[in-house]
């Protein structure tokens, strides 16, 4: 039994649990993220799609951009580029294009992904590039103490909406489905089983897939997205839902009042560098295809 | 200059063909072995408007810059040639269509504005291409048959030039164009001639020596140096540069990616380069405006990559298709914090092809953005290039990391004796680290405490002050009188060109003069420019902008008076306008000649 009068710092902890091997794909960095925020059940769903898809940690390179969210790879014992607000996407395109063998996770949250960055969502997913987007959504802004969103709801005060926030909310699963994206799920921070299950399905697919994960701010949201009130919304998408039909996904996305968990959409079709690698057959700079890479 | 020195402007409106009809020309005289320099003018829009002037200076001997006077005029649309007719010296020729235009005002044709002692030459040049091609689309080739002939340049360059230059199109097309041009060339051979102008002999053909644009010296130099990648955004006058690529690199196995926008093209081109690959990405001032946080996180993240500038008149949209030399302000400051990047400077076609190279070289030993700045007239104009038989560049400059023991993790900002830090590329086991946009310390963690901010500011400007001896390229050279002088001028990109001619003149002049052209605008080479400054009793810095932005930047180097040309006609600056400066600051000494 340990002498509990003695004080236990997390961070030497860590590393004592890290040394042990069961707190492996983390860094000796402890995350800078409030106690009790979703974070850390997405943190935790990573950890475990790495290690069930036995993805060694140096063939992984996490890309942020600027927010609570995008402070993920430091926490991470994996390559990692925590880069600017809204380009995210950009800068993992351009690192899977120059090597393929990488596996690019991008990490944002929703000021990063749908305002500043906006216009580098629909590129990434209709031109299919082969990385895995987490868009960690709290419909607020966190690292800047409590600002609104693209996804903050109608009528919720933050500090830049003082009296409510009467700008109508993003979709942005009927968006990426509009974009392109050859994979698009839903998970939420409170369920964390079905969390690590949809990160890993996520990352296995092969295009560009985009995971929603809603995902309470415990600081700065006290009264809409919280674990309560999300734990009652939040419902299965129908046993019988057919996630290879765009229109039945486009339907399942249009209620936003309870929100859909699961695979909404997934289609197979030739990623960014297939068509390169194509283009460059054509062209005499690659060798002609083996039948064997032909699948 | 004994040999042959012509310069020859072809004036018409845009969808007349005239810049076809300079290209041609250019490419035939440069195939038949004379040295070329060219600038085009061509409106932003693609047909129905705007003036285009291709002008060529055809010589045996290197030149630098276009002439003060133009040879040999010729109109494709009087309206706009009228203007230019001014520009022909005396005992020069005008070539024009003579024949009658319906509705046409008194004034209108450019007959009655030949001056008195210019030598006019018309012919029916619709007639002709009507004759030869059964249409009128064929004029610019009458013409240029007509200038072949006229001033017995060699033929069968020319026709190889053509036959080449429509090769994609069907064979009708190049048989047509033929036609025109060889109907145009009996015209010429047996048209009564009036001027002096001769062709003499060109040196002999040297299979190094090529005609190529900047644009293209700049794709030329990004292969030699093994690039990977190119992320890119339409943007004139660099488009060139992006499409080359396109082309070029699936051909080698390499990617293009035209990207939603700049800040998307310099963003994968950061990405691709953190994984080790040699990448670039080609803009002009609006777009580079964009790309100036993300070039700012490849300077804290210490992320190696090339950021090829080609300036146009601004601020904002400003001139797409006019020259000027005002974003050097943006190339060596823009972005916030201190944050020193190194920028190039090419002054003519074959440093665009050294700096390209060297860029690669100098971003992957220094571990930080380059950008290399070149404007319109640079990324427009044909020269002769004598391009090396080797390749001269270094491919891998990539400082690896030795794999440490497991209690002393690997540090990505390791503090070294060079201020360079081991790098290691994602993939490489043991190597795991991430990079930041934030302050951060050795291993790469964020950390804004004094100490660590200035120590790690301190590594990342000390790491680039061994650039300005870099291997490979002259970042700064002296030409002209040797000691004291009496006027040093000191120039930087194309206007280095025009300097240099009216240097020549007034050295010709009995004038004491040198002048000194700066490759690498940042870090600045400060002991050499010191150096020559020392040598010299004035200072002139000619440029194209309207603040002075060189010789402000000069000013903090040497802090002594610097004369100033400041320029903003959209146009390469006229080596008179640089004469005339020189002549009025020389010591008066003796008696000099009149200009």
């Amino acid at each position: 039994m340990s002498d509990l009068r003695e004080p236990v710092y997390l961070e030497e902890k860590l590393s004592e649990i890290q040394e042990s091997g069961r707190l492996s794909h983390r860094s000796s960095s402890l995350p800078t993220w409030c106690p009790g925020c979703g974070y850390f059940s997405i943190t935790e769903g990573v950890v475990s799609a790495l290690t069930r898809l036995e993805i060694p940690d140096n063939d992984v390179v996490i890309v942020s951009g600027i927010g609570c969210a995008s402070r993920f790879p430091f926490f991470m014992n994996t390559y990692g580029f925590h880069t600017l607000h809204g380009r995210t996407l950009p800068v993992a395109t351009g690192i899977k294009m120059a090597n393929d063998d990488l596996s690019v996770l991008a990490i944002g949250g929703d000021g990063d992904g749908f305002a500043i960055g906006g216009n580098h969502i629909p590129h990434a997913a209709r031109r299919n590039v082969n990385i895995t987007y987490l868009l960690f959504d709290n419909g607020i802004y966190g690292l800047t103490k409590g600002q609104t969103s693209p996804t903050t709801v109608v009528g919720f005060k933050t500090k830049t909406t003082p009296f409510e926030n009467r700008d109508q909310p993003l979709n942005p699963l009927l968006m990426l489905l509009s974009y392109g994206a050859s994979w698009v799920g839903q998970a939420y921070a409170g369920h964390t089983h079905h969390l690590a299950d949809m990160i890993t399905a996520a990352m296995a697919h092969e295009g560009f897939s985009y995971l929603h994960i809603l995902s309470p701010c415990v600081t700065f949201d006290k009264t809409s997205m919280t674990y309560k009130n999300l734990g009652m919304m939040v419902r299965d998408l129908p046993e019988d839902h057919d996630s290879t039909d765009l229109i039945a996904a486009m339907t399942q996305a249009q209620d936003t009042d309870t929100p859909g968990l699961g695979l909404f959409y997934k289609e197979s079709r030739p990623t960014l560098s297939d068509n390169l690698d194509d283009i460059a057959r054509t062209a005499g700079g690659l060798e002609p295809q083996t039948s064997q890479a032909a699948e | 200059m004994n040999g042959t020195d012509i310069e020859i402007a072809i004036c018409g409106s845009a969808g007349d063909g005239t810049i076809a009809t300079g290209d041609i020309l250019n490419k035939a005289m440069a195939r038949a072995g004379y040295r070329v320099i060219t600038f085009d003018v061509y409106p932003a829009e693609i047909r129905g408007f705007g003036k285009c002037v291709a002008r060529t200076r055809i010589t045996t001997d290197t030149v630098y810059s276009m002439k003060e006077k133009t040879d040999v005029l010729v109109s494709l649309n009087d309206g706009y040639a009228i203007a230019h007719v001014g520009e022909v010296r005396d005992f020069g020729a005008v070539i024009y269509d003579d024949a009658p235009i319906l509705n046409l005002q008194e004034g209108d044709h450019i007959s009655g504005h030949v001056k008195a002692g210019q030598l006019p030459y018309g012919l029916p040049l619709r007639e002709i291409s009507e004759r030869a091609t059964g249409g009128a689309k064929s004029r610019n080739m009458v013409v240029l048959g007509y200038l072949a002939g006229l001033y017995g340049m060699p033929h069968d360059a020319f026709v190889e030039t053509i036959a080449e230059k429509f090769r994609t199109k069907p064979r009708a097309v190049t048989e047509g164009n033929i036609a025109a041009f060889e109907f145009g060339h009996d015209e010429g051979v047996n048209a009564f001639k009036l001027d002096f102008i001769e062709f003499g002999k060109p040196a002999s053909v040297n299979r190094n020596i090529v005609m190529m644009d900047g644009n293209s010296a700049v794709v030329r130099g990004c292969l030699d140096a093994g690039i990977d990648m190119v992320f890119g955004y339409p943007i004139t006058p660099a488009t060139s540069i992006l499409e080359s690529l396109a082309e070029e690199l699936p051909r080698r196995g390499g990617r293009f990616l035209q990207t939603e926008d700049e800040i998307a093209a310099i963003s994968a081109t950061i990405g691709a380069a953190y994984t080790g690959a040699r990448t670039a990405t080609a803009t002009s001032g609006p777009g580079f405006t964009l790309m100036t946080e993300m070039m700012g996180l490849g300077v804290m993240a210490e992320v190696p990559c090339v950021i090829f500038v080609s300036q146009r008149g601004g601020p904002s949209t400003g001139m797409p298709t006019k020259t000027e030399q005002s974003d050097l302000n943006l190339a060596v400051y823009g972005a916030a914090g201190d944050g020193q990047r190194i920028v190039l400077a090419p002054t003519n076609v074959e440093g665009c092809y050294r700096c390209a190279g060297r860029a690669f070289e100098m971003a992957e030993r220094y571990q930080t953005p380059v950008v290399v700045l070149l404007d319109l007239y640079l990324s427009n104009r044909f020269e002769t290039v004598n391009l090396p038989a080797r390749n001269p560049f270094k491919q891998d400059l990539v400082k690896g990391f030795a794999k440490r023991a497991k209690n002393k993790p690997y540090q990505r900002f390791a503090l070294t004796a060079d201020n360079v830090s081991p790098r290691a590329l994602p993939g490489q086991a043991g190597g795991v680290h991430t990079i930041t946009g934030l302050e951060h310390n050795e291993g790469g963690r964020p950390r804004d405490d004094s100490d660590t901010h200035a120590s790690m500011t301190v590594k990342r400007h000390e790491k680039l002050k061994p650039a300005v001896n870099h291997p490979g390229i002259s970042i700064t050279k002296r030409f002209g009188d040797f000691g004291k002088v009496d006027i040093g001028l000191i120039t930087w990109g194309s206007t280095f060109g025009e300097s240099l001619a009216a240097m020549l003149t007034a050295q010709e002049e009995g004038i004491s003069c040198a002048a000194m052209k700066v490759v690498m605008m940042s870090p600045l080479p400060v002991d050499a420019i010191k150096a020559f400054t020392d040598d010299c009793r004035v200072l002139l810095v000619p440029e194209l902008n309207y603040e002075g932005q060189f010789a402000n930047i000069l000013t903090s180097a040497v802090p002594r008076e610097i004369h100033r040309i400041n320029q903003v006609p959209g146009m390469p600056m006229r080596v008179e306008d640089i004469l005339a400066e020189v002549r009025r600051l020389a010591k008066p000494k003796k008696k000099r000649k009149a200009a």
